[in-house]
């Protein structure tokens, strides 16, 4: 299925004009060949890769889209509501919501991205271990992953956040993160040792891997060379998905008081500093909760679009 | 039917034994103060946190201090708040809002979500089934507390056809907004499970035969296709009422409502993690009961998974 020349072929797929689907049919074909050639013909794939080259390009540059300083506060111009000179309004302590709102996407993003690598990295490593060696692994691993799985998302970060980082308690940029980060991935580590446990005992049996073990390889090799690459497929689709419900998940811990907290920029923060101003400003909240639920849908329809070019029931 | 009940009930005991020992843990064991908010907006007195200490027993052994922990869950003796009220009679007080706000998202859930992916999923690559999906999708990426303050904002503040917050008695018609906003989620959810569901079914040897053996459209559809394909999605409804507890946080704490959540939302506000620690925990032994009686449920509407 996919080996290092696979992604070869899906670049020059992209580049090469010559490719008509009789030419791919063929050449050798692969699953992320096949997924590409579906990928490239549907509108919600490119709208959502747009999308999120720009949600991108605003994390990584700020500075492109607003020349404002995030944190300067005219008090006067409190609460006051959009107009040419700033398209959205000022925020209670007289920022600028349109910078703001940029500048927002950078922490968002970053919590987002970094949890569902360590939730890949933990959940990944520890199913495919479970599945690989089976008995007792299998056993601990698994029921370990129940006792996490007990924990819904917003009660266990609740638990665990409020005792380490209070509403009160004011930890540093850093440290709130890294914390927010952990417990995202603490949380949600179980989901994808599943998925990565049933992808490998399904690759298990393949002769393939049977081949490379008769040929002397050991687990280490079976498990990098021949077993991950086959299962990253839907691994890959959970955590695009993952990444846009962390960010959502970022911001409802932050509503709470017990995520990120300022001086942090992002967009969770900026709606549980305004949400007691519905009336008078709602502005101040929505303009930053459009965004955050903008970057939310371009993860979920980057994840689905990819999820039904690989799957192959719908072909 | 009556063993399968028995082994799904002993799998349950090593996962709340586990889930509450993780909490009890992370709650008491961690760096950080517990009883930090227990005063107010200033710090506590010394005296006061040696004295807390001694209350929950932090100088014995964990094992120990995890014993009493469960004994006090089990005896309903969870303490009093900030203010020295128990705690126990506040959860008495609020479970009747929660259950029926939870209570009326369930209904909204099937019905609507349900409705749409049958819909949806019978009419494949239509009009509707490009509208459900599209709206499907914006609701997977709203986040529970956007959808609620938009509404709030919207029907509340701009039209003023709701009340922006529910008074004191929090009567059906009241609950209305609050609870579609607690369903919108996972509403989305059952009607693209629903949807898979009926798409795949279709296509199966069973429906064939019962259209070829002449039987009309709709004892077809509702008889054969239904029955089969409503399982899973019955499942996930089920296995979602718990975590609609921990979506009741956010809601009520939006709508100000005086639920579970809402305690929650008001403890959490105030840093009265006493009052937290325990109600945090009954929501999720709710949460795995309620997958247990899942897991049950399925095993009744579906043999085969008894045979396992």
């Amino acid at each position: 299925m996919s080996d290092p020349t696979a992604t070869q072929d899906l670049i020059k797929g992209a580049d090469d004009p010559a490719a008509s689907p009789v030419a791919v049919r063929d050449s050798q074909r692969s699953l992320w060949r096949d997924t590409w050639d579906i990928l490239k013909r549907r509108k919600i794939f490119w709208i959502s890769l747009v999308l999120l080259i720009l949600f991108l390009l605003m994390a990584a540059f700020p500075s492109l889209f607003t020349h404002k300083d995030p944190e300067y506060a005219t008090l006067s111009k409190s609460m006051e509501l959009p107009s040419a000179e700033a398209w959205f309004g000022y925020d209670l302590q007289g920022r600028d919501v349109w910078a703001r709102t940029i500048y927002g996407a950078r922490t968002s993003i970053i919590v987002g991205v970094l949890a569902t690598l360590a939730t890949v990295v933990l959940g990944g490593l520890t199913g495919v271990l479970a599945a690989y060696f089976g008995r007792w692994i299998d056993a601990v691993v698994s029921r370990v992953g129940e006792m996490f799985l007990g924990l819904p998302y917003v009660l266990g970060a609740i638990i665990i956040l409020g005792t380490i980082a209070p509403a009160q308690s004011n930890p540093s940029k850093f440290t709130i993160m890294t914390v927010v980060i952990v417990v995202l991935a603490l949380l949600g580590w179980p989901i994808l040792m599943r998925i990565a446990r049933s992808a490998v005992i399904q690759a298990k049996h393949q002769d393939y891997v049977q081949a490379a073990r008769a040929l002397g390889a050991g687990p280490m090799r079976i498990i990098f060379r021949h077993l991950l690459p086959n299962s990253l497929a839907p691994i890959l689709v959970y955590a695009t998905i993952t990444i846009g419900s962390f960010i959502g998940a970022e911001a409802t811990l932050s509503l709470l008081g017990i995520g990120l907290r300022s001086p942090v920029i992002s967009w969770g923060i900026a709606i549980a500093d305004h949400k007691d101003y519905l009336r008078t400003g709602p502005h101040a909240m929505f303009f930053p909760a459009g965004f955050l639920s903008l970057c939310v849908l371009t993860f979920v329809m980057l994840g689905e679009a990819v999820r039904d070019a690989l799957d192959p029931k719908l072909r | 039917m009556g063993r399968y009940a028995i082994r799904r009930l002993l799998q349950l005991v090593p996962v709340v034994l586990g889930t509450t020992f993780i909490i009890n843990y992370m709650v008491w064991q961690l760096p950080g103060d517990p009883f930090a908010g227990r005063c107010g907006q200033r710090p506590c007195p010394d005296s006061y946190v040696t004295a807390m200490r001694e209350q929950f027993g932090l100088d014995q052994p964990i094992l120990l201090q995890y014993g009493n922990f469960l004994k006090n869950l089990l005896t309903g003796n969870m303490g009093t708040d900030f203010n020295g009220v128990s705690v126990a009679s506040q959860l008495g007080d609020a479970w009747p809002i929660t259950i029926r706000l939870a209570l009326m998202a369930v209904a909204f859930e099937a019905v609507i979500g349900i409705g749409a992916g049958v819909l949806s999923g019978l009419k494949r690559g239509g009009f509707l089934d490009n509208v459900v999906t599209i709206s499907t999708l914006f609701l997977l990426s709203l986040p529970i507390f956007v959808t609620g303050f938009l509404l709030q904002w919207l029907l509340g503040v701009r039209l003023g056809i709701i009340t922006p917050t529910v008074p004191d008695e929090a009567t059906v018609v009241q609950l209305i907004v609050p609870a579609l906003v607690l369903a919108s989620l996972n509403m989305a959810f059952t009607s693209r499970l629903t949807r898979t569901s009926i798409v795949e079914n279709l296509r199966s040897d069973y429906v064939r035969t019962a259209v070829a053996k002449g039987l009309t459209n709709r004892r077809v559809v509702g008889i054969h296709l239904l029955r089969n394909s409503l399982i899973p999605v019955l499942t996930f409804l089920g296995t979602e009422v718990g975590s609609l507890m921990s979506g009741a946080i956010i809601t009520e704490g939006i709508f100000n409502i005086h639920g579970i959540g809402g305690l929650l939302w008001t403890a959490i506000n105030r840093q009265d993690y006493t009052v937290v620690v325990p109600v945090a925990t009954l929501l999720v032994l709710v949460y795995l009961i309620a997958n247990l009686l899942v897991d049950l449920l399925y095993g009744v509407l579906d043999p085969r998974i008894r045979y396992e």
